[in-house]
């Protein structure tokens, strides 16, 4: 009985104890909301996005990119092509990591060599394969470096937008380890305060920065998990800005007398992917019926609340090498059952379609609906997004006939990071690995990605981006857009990256 | 006294060993880690990931190892977080079992009043209400019933902070719904153990000795109807470490079944295996305490 009346006190006392929290924010604090932090603060020992998007408020890289999407100087100042494989980069003077230290030429290096780790045979970073084409960092002066490449790599400037540079004294100093949890150093905007794992990550702005200071001395990244909770944490000003805001919870984040929406289509491109492999889908005819059978635009108005752009292929109208000149397919439903019977099916076929995309189970519903009224009758099978999805889809390859997915690029706005991850059949892409069978695509892919000619490559993207509309080895749907709710006390807009760089964020009056 | 103890003990030792079978097999039927850690990536570096992580060896070798290492306890070293797994566990074991413990003392405060109470005057207003309760609280699944509340206290009343775990403002949500789930049953088996007992011989004999009807119930009926309440609340423990999992991730509170259910989703098998190992360790001491307890409630139990 003791223990009871005892743990009887405990409750009373914890009930008393408890102050009215403050809910509305100081001033000058931005407070953000993501469903997971990254196992690291260390911007090169991850590969997660939303460790990405607080890594790029702490670090610079040699580029930026704005609003527009365009490169823009950042630690680096200008930069040229001295050869196919050289590139030259002029660094800002005066820079000042968050220590104190100047930023040199020899950071530059370390940061990069730390990633690439020349001559040893196990890399600890997961974005080694970002940049393993990089051969050599070259010091030519104290601010100048040169990057060398093993062959032509076109890539080069698209990565180096996200490659964070950091101090090699410090680094060596305290150690990997520290550096990512309790002491890591840039030369961004903010600088590191405190992190509990799952809870917050504290920054405070960084009177040294070269932009000079951002509008909000303090910045803090919550850990929130679940959407209800993110959205009730912004409805009472808990929470300044959320991401992926999905199309039903919109009206809501709009009505709202503290938020508002801002939206901007990224990268990201859905599709249904068609096992080339079995029938019906081995047969060309049968593909294009099944693209000529979805009213895209209807899905992209009545379940996407008109944030969607519907696509030709899977090249984004926003990366290098798109093709405005290739027609995305009509809608067209008679014409998909004249090309079904032409291929033999007169009389419809039974197929099955699988998803694992929770969120898109409306749209993935409607197309398998769309399918069945022409005469594809299609047997939707939802499953549990997680392993034993993607072992039957990837490791296995079984998804038959079709399968629901999308593509982001990682971030990259440039066609070969769609059409080499994605289709490209050895090393296995994304769907080339079990299901596509385009002849002649892997050559063309590994072409346009071995040369650093840009007009020589648009050339060939267009000539891919014909050839797999014709060939159709996915229904195209369309470009998804990012919308993120903010509070109306904060000026911010979504970009096309999907990138969150609050420095941009500035107090409304 | 003694036999009994070594012979629980034992049976502790089975549990562990199960479960750690059980969530090995379960774990490895269920996909490639090295697929999704790098999607990207050509397999000749995934060979290389495979044999860094150990995964190239046969099952029963990885198991051996397993055990073997766990027994240390050395989970192995998070994919994920390239920590050791053991560590991230227990950083945030303080955090779950706070929450759970605060929830059941909550649920034990509501029902052990309230179920005495409505057996004492059963079918009364109360007694009533509290069955009534009862039904509507277990219809609530713990998630629903957390969001409804933050709804109800943070965003219509503003009166608590709507996620976190960094003051105790922030905790009285979470113990709510967590309380909630577990209260109602709690009740119930204290209403019906109590009216139970007081219908017996010896309540009667208690009250005929002339002893006012407080002492009669609480001294003498609630010693005896307590007892199947430890046990039900040993075994409620392991329910509520399972509500924990979602209160966690609905709250956004840092705590294990949170990062389990993180390390499920990037199939981060030594985080899943050490948190599930340490969350059944903490179940099977639990209902071992209440073993123990028992026999100190319960004389007749010694002899067996």
């Amino acid at each position: 009985m003791r223990h009871r009346s005892l743990l009887l006190l405990l409750v009373l006392a914890l009930l008393l104890a408890v102050t009215p929290p403050a809910h509305a924010q100081p001033k000058d604090t931005l407070t953000v909301a993501l469903v997971s932090h990254a196992p690291t603060l260390d911007p090169h020992m991850h590969f997660e996005r939303v460790g990405i998007l607080v890594n790029i408020n702490m670090f610079d890289s040699l580029l930026h990119r704005n609003t527009k999407l365009e490169y823009e100087p950042s630690l680096a100042t200008s930069w040229k092509p001295i050869n196919d494989t050289t590139w030259e980069f002029k660094l800002r003077k005066g820079v000042k990591f968050h220590n104190g230290d100047p930023l040199t030429a020899e950071d530059v290096k370390f940061s990069i060599e730390r990633v690439t780790e020349p001559g040893k045979e196990k890399k600890k970073s997961p974005q080694y394969g970002n940049i393993r084409a990089i051969k050599d960092v070259r010091i030519v002066d104290a601010d100048t470096i040169q990057i060398v490449t093993d062959k032509p790599f076109p890539l080069l400037l698209e990565r180096l937008v996200f490659f964070p540079i950091v101090p090699k004294k410090h680094v060596e100093k305290v150690g990997d380890d520290a550096f990512g949890t309790t002491a890591p150093v840039g030369t961004g905007p903010w600088k590191f305060v405190e992190w509990k794992r799952d809870q917050y990550i504290r920054l405070e702005a960084f009177d040294g920065h070269w932009r000079g200071k951002p509008a909000f001395k303090h910045l803090v990244i919550r850990a929130i998990p679940e959407v209800a909770t993110q959205i009730a944490e912004m409805k009472t000003g808990g929470v300044d800005l959320i991401r992926n805001v999905s199309a039903d919870l919109v009206p809501e984040m709009k009505s709202s007398a503290q938020t508002y929406v801002s939206s901007s289509p990224i990268l990201r491109v859905h599709y249904l992917e068609l096992d080339m492999r079995s029938a019906p889908f081995d047969k060309k005819l049968v593909r294009q019926a099944a693209n000529y059978a979805i009213d895209k635009q209807a899905i992209i108005q009545k379940l996407m609340g008109g944030l969607g752009q519907q696509v030709a292929t899977v090249v984004q109208p926003k990366a290098f090498g798109f093709d405005g000149e290739v027609k995305p397919y009509a809608y067209d439903p008679k014409k998909a059952k004249e090309l079904l019977a032409q291929a033999g099916y007169a009389g419809g076929v039974d197929i099955t379609a699988h998803s694992a995309f929770v969120e898109f189970r409306p749209v993935f519903e409607a197309v398998t609906q769309m399918l069945t009224e022409v005469g594809l009758r299609t047997n939707a099978r939802m499953w549990d997004p997680g392993p034993a999805w993607n072992k039957f889809f990837q490791t296995e390859g079984k998804a038959t006939n079709a399968a629901y997915g999308s593509w982001g690029n990682y971030s990259v706005f440039d066609a070969d990071a769609v059409l080499h991850p994605l289709f490209h059949t050895e090393p296995g892409g994304w769907i080339g690995k079990h299901y596509t069978r385009v002849e002649g695509l892997d050559k063309l892919i590994d072409e346009a990605r071995s040369t650093v000619d840009q007009p020589r490559r648009k050339r060939t993207y267009s000539q891919i981006q014909y050839l797999i509309r014709e060939e159709a080895p996915a229904i195209f749907l369309f470009t998804q857009y990012d919308t993120l709710a903010i509070n109306k006390r904060v000026e911010y807009a979504a970009r096309g990256d999907e990138w969150l760089w609050l420095f941009d964020a500035k107090p409304k009056r | 006294m003694a036999s009994f103890l070594v012979r629980r003990l034992l049976r502790l030792v089975v549990v562990c060993a199960g479960v750690s079978l059980v969530t090995f097999a379960i774990l490895h039927a269920s996909g490639d880690p090295v697929a999704l850690i790098m999607p990207e990536a050509p397999e000749a570096d995934r060979a290389v990931l495979r044999q860094s992580l150990g995964l190239h060896d046969p099952l029963p070798v990885q198991f051996g190892r397993f055990v073997g290492r766990a027994l240390t306890g050395n989970f192995g070293n998070s994919f994920f977080h390239r920590a050791p797994a053991f560590g991230l566990v227990m950083e945030r074991m303080p955090t779950t079992l706070m929450l759970t413990v605060l929830s059941m003392g909550l649920a034990l405060v509501v029902a052990l009043p309230v179920g005495v109470y409505s057996a004492v005057k059963r079918g009364r207003a109360v007694d009533q209400v509290a069955t009534g309760t009862v039904f509507l609280g277990q219809s609530m699944p713990v998630f629903w019933t957390g969001i409804m509340l933050i709804l109800l206290f943070s965003v219509q009343w503003r009166l608590l902070p709507v996620s976190g775990w960094d003051s105790w403002a922030a905790a009285i949500l979470p113990t709510l719904t967590l309380g909630a789930f577990t209260a109602p049953l709690l009740l119930r088996i204290v209403r019906s153990s109590m009216l139970e007992v007081i219908a017996l011989d010896y309540v009667r004999t208690a009250r005929a000795k002339g002893l006012s009807e407080w002492l009669v119930i609480c001294r003498h009926a609630l010693k005896n109807a307590a007892l199947p309440l430890v046990t039900v609340t040993g075994l409620q423990f392991g329910l509520l470490l399972g509500g924990a999992v979602i209160t966690e991730t609905v709250f956004a509170i840092p705590g294990v079944g949170r990062l389990i259910v993180g390390a499920i989703r990037q199939l981060d098998f030594p985080v899943v295996q050490a948190g599930v190992f340490m969350l059944a360790m903490v179940v099977v001491s639990v209902n071992f305490a209440v073993d123990v307890l028992y026999v100190y409630l319960n004389p007749r139990i010694r002899l067996r």
